[in-house]
């Protein structure tokens, strides 16, 4: 530790600054940097599986085959959902966690620091071998984000890298929730208990153990996969006396869970920015917590409605259906308690408000969907159309990853100590929601009409939609350059109005009534008072 | 770390309103802070596994119900 030197601008004089230069990166312990690193990376494969769903889009502008073998195709889209579930959205949250859990709890930093650091560089490896696998002999993956059996059990090296990359994801999530869970019981401030406790913490605390208890499903999945593939069992080989459907089932009782992995900490963010914008506190805080708590819960008896067209026992579609209508009813509660907050709140509509309501009228939308879905007989016709793909592109895109805009909208002054740029920032959302709506209704009625989706080549009377669907994807890729603009240049550049302690005057939660902006490299060191 | 401790426990008829509450999402303040206080994890453990097993059980005797008059 000889090479710790004292970096001048620290806030604190016991306290040390970061190593200089890249070195800073490789080894830090503090959870800023490494929530700043999480973030970059998360935006970097944001970009990567943009630019595979520019790709994707570019080909599907017009019936037949323009650009890629469909071969190629298949992987563009496998490679897509992968990097951008895995990749984008799941780290993009745990660095929203890393900087504003021990903030809002106030706690010095994260449980277990070198856990932290080690999280998040095990991720940069399996980027590396997801981007990699383009590369091998056979390409990339191409089994599709939900790698089913037997495709999956067929491919070349490149699946085999895909499930490495998995596995190694997994564990970073594991260990990153461990940290989480650890600091949110272990670390709070005195007077910080549970009830007080900021939503994003509550929403993180309960995404935390969802990820524990279902990453290792998916864990032993892979490796099912994997020994099929190369160790002569037959688990998912009927010839063996194994079950290929048996795959899905273990893959959906990860995947429903993982779904929610994906947006309840976006839940969590929409409830801190919605008060501080109607400058109101946030309606029916305890059913908020009980709301995400039993999404989290009911979570692991819906996954057969992604299995709907396999062929199940009536009364085993019957239940499945009933658990996933009856698991919109906590969905249903959280958006009513945002809309009560909103009601006769003196709002106002900076870029963070713009992205959450964005986000309410959205994501509710990509929630009806999903009950149209979770009903059999309409499924029947539209599992694995484009409107399943319309679906999940709402509750995702519109959703997970809308309020992750609005987190950063909200949360960067107090990061950097400076205003974003207002006036790009509102350009980004406008742009954002309306091509984003460009891109994907269309996509509901390609599928009502009975386009599959994951295919390269489609019939002449889907041209129309797709048309405009690729349109719409193409200004909604430019639109997120924009954001990074924006974000260089209050971040990097550290271009910007000044903020101020507490430039949302309706935030009270303790990063903002507690410490100055920019938030100094160790806050919290001495234990905050609470009233 | 609430400063006035209150260590009374709470009744198992407690323990079945908070887990019915986080199934439905509805909870109302007052209730959840006592909950807060007076539930141990343990018990809201246990009570949830035992009202999601409940959840489930009813589902399917509802579905076998359907089911069977139907046939
Ligand atoms: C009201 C709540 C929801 C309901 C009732 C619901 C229902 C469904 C159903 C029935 C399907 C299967 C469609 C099919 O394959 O035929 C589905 C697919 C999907 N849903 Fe949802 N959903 C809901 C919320 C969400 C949320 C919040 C997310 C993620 C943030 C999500 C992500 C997905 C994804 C990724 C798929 C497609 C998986 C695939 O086949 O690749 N859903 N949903
Ligand atoms: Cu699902």
């Amino acid at each position: 530790m000889s090479a710790v030197i004292d970096s001048g601008h620290a806030h604190d004089e016991h306290a040390h600054g970061p190593y200089g230069g890249v070195m800073r990166w490789v080894t830090t312990t503090n959870h800023k940097d490494i929530g700043t690193l999480y973030l970059w990376f998360s935006f970097t494969m944001f970009l990567v599986g943009g630019m595979l769903a520019l790709a994707i889009r570019a080909e599907l502008f017009q019936p037949g085959l323009q650009f890629w073998h469909p071969e190629f195709f298949n992987q563009l889209t496998t490679m897509h959902g992968l990097i951008m579930v895995f990749g984008a959205i799941m780290p993009a949250f745990v660095g929203f966690a890393n900087w504003q859990v021990p903030m809002m709890i106030g706690a010095p930093d994260m449980a277990f620091a070198r856990l932290n650091n080690w999280s998040f560089w095990m991720l940069p490896v399996a980027a590396t071998l997801l981007v990699g696998s383009f590369f091998v002999p056979g390409g990339a993956s191409a089994a599709g984000w939900t790698i089913y059996a037997p495709l999956s059990t067929q491919m070349g090296p490149g699946m085999d890298l895909a499930i490495f990359a998995l596995h190694i994801m997994g564990a970073s999530s594991i260990m990153g929730s461990i940290n989480i869970i650890t600091t949110i019981l272990n670390m709070r401030a005195p007077g910080m208990t549970l009830i007080r406790m900021p939503l994003f913490v509550w929403t993180w605390l309960i995404t935390a153990y969802l990820l524990i208890a279902v990453m290792p499903v998916l864990a032993g999945a892979i490796t099912m996969l994997l020994t099929d593939r190369h160790f002569g069992t037959s688990f998912f080989n009927a010839a063996g006396g194994g079950d290929p459907v048996m795959f899905q089932h273990i893959f959906w009782f990860f995947g429903h869970p993982e779904v929610y992995i994906m947006i309840l900490p976006g839940f969590g963010i929409i409830s801190q920015v919605i008060p501080a914008f109607s400058r109101k506190p946030l309606f029916g805080y305890s059913s908020m917590v009980y709301a995400t708590a039993s999404i989290a819960v009911l979570s692991f008896i819906v996954w057969a409605h992604h299995m709907f067209t396999v062929g199940m026992p009536t009364a085993g579609i019957l239940f499945f259906m009933y658990a996933t209508v009856l698991i919109a009813v906590p969905t249903g509660v959280k958006v009513f308690n945002w809309l009560t907050t909103m009601w006769r709140g003196s709002m106002s509509f900076e870029t963070p408000m713009l992205f959450a309501v964005g986000f309410i009228f959205v994501f509710t939308m990509g929630g009806f969907t999903g009950l149209i879905l979770a009903i059999m007989p309409i499924d029947i016709q539209l599992q694995d159309t484009y409107y399943v793909v319309a679906h999940f592109h709402y509750v995702l895109v519109a959703g997970s990853l809308f309020s992750l805009f609005a987190g950063f909208y909200f949360w960067v002054p107090k990061w950097t100590g400076r205003m974003y740029d207002e006036k790009l920032g509102k350009w980004h959302f406008w742009l954002s929601i309306i091509f984003f709506n460009v891109t994907f209704f269309p996509m509901h009625f390609l599928g009502l009409a009975g386009m599959p989706r994951r295919i390269p080549d489609y019939a002449l009377q889907f041209a129309g939609f797709n048309e405009i669907a690729s349109i719409g994807a193409f200004a909604f890729g430019l639109s997120q350059i924009l954001f990074l603009w924006i974000a260089l240049k209050v971040t990097v550049l550290g271009r910007g109005e000044e903020a101020g302690q507490r430039p949302w005057d309706g935030a009270d939660t303790l990063e903002w009534t507690h410490l100055p902006s920019p938030a100094p490299y160790h806050s919290f060191h001495e234990q905050p008072v609470l009233g | 770390m609430a400063s006035e401790q209150t260590p009374k426990s709470a009744s198992p008829l407690q323990v079945a309103k908070a887990v019915l509450g986080s199934f439905l999402g509805i909870r109302g303040r007052a209730a959840h802070e006592s909950d807060v206080t007076q539930l141990k994890p343990a018990q809201v453990i246990i009570a949830g596994l035992i009202g999601a097993a409940i959840f489930v059980l009813s589902l399917v005797l509802l579905v076998r119900f359907i089911v069977g008059s139907a046939a």
